[in-house]
């Protein structure tokens, strides 16, 4: 078995018996190569995003954990926050050059809650419209730049 | 009452002294080797950062070789200094 399955193998095991909260693997989409795992997602209470319920997607290259996940929000509720474009992709760094083979699935998942969790105003990014319009599919091929340490 | 030794065997048990049981790049035990080896010990050594983190030599190889402008410990973000 390839190393990037054998290390996801152990995250799956992890997430699955200690799930962060609000947080579970929808084991329809782990196929046998684990190469795309969907992960269930619900707003934490007590933020404006309570009682909403997310999908995100995670893909793995076969260079994980050296090479960082692509993760986007998919399904039918995208959420609104200044750091998520309406086609579901997100700015956070850890998900580019701030990247780490330390970090797993379950830390991107906490900080991603974190993210929605300290929103104060639901609003998407201000160049929502043109991005969207002319970005890659792959968010990892986006230049992004963060601006923005309060959300 | 008298005994002779006809034959003895010895027996050693090693283990590296980490903070740490696993490695935080490969998520193996660091007793055991990284997902590239067969066996571990001095087949698939520890290598400490100055930061006093510390990983699989061949995890930590593989991360500080791949594409990126500055090296930092996977676990602190330090600047990645080998300890001597």
């Amino acid at each position: 078995m390839a190393s990037m399955q054998k290390r996801l193998q152990r995250e799956l095991k992890s997430i699955q018996t200690e799930p962060p909260p609000g947080v579970s693997i929808n084991q329809n989409s782990v196929g046998s190569s684990l190469t795309q795992w969907i992960v269930d997602m619900e707003g934490a209470s007590g933020t404006l995003y309570e009682g909403e319920k997310f999908q995100l997607q995670f893909k793995f290259s076969s260079k994980y954990p050296f090479d960082s996940p692509e993760v986007t929000f998919i399904g039918p509720n995208i959420p609104i926050h200044p750091h998520v474009y309406s086609n579901g992709h997100i700015c956070l760094s850890i998900l580019t050059e701030d990247w780490s083979p330390a970090l797993s699935v379950q830390s991107v998942c906490l900080s991603i809650v974190s993210m929605l969790s300290s929103c104060t105003e639901k609003k998407r990014p201000p160049d929502n419209s043109l991005y969207v319009k002319t970005c890659s599919k792959n968010p990892k091929k986006t230049k992004w730049w963060y601006h923005d340490e309060k959300v | 009452m008298k005994v002779n030794i006809k034959s003895w065997r010895g027996v050693a048990v090693w283990k590296w002294i980490a903070k740490d049981d696993n490695c935080g790049i490969c998520r193996n035990a660091f007793d055991g080797c990284c997902t590239d080896c067969k066996m571990p010990g001095d087949e698939c050594p520890l290598v400490w950062g100055q930061c006093s983190h510390c990983f699989h030599i061949h995890c930590i190889m593989k991360w500080l070789n791949s594409p990126q402008v500055v090296q930092l410990c996977p676990i602190c973000r330090q600047d990645w200094k080998f300890k001597e």
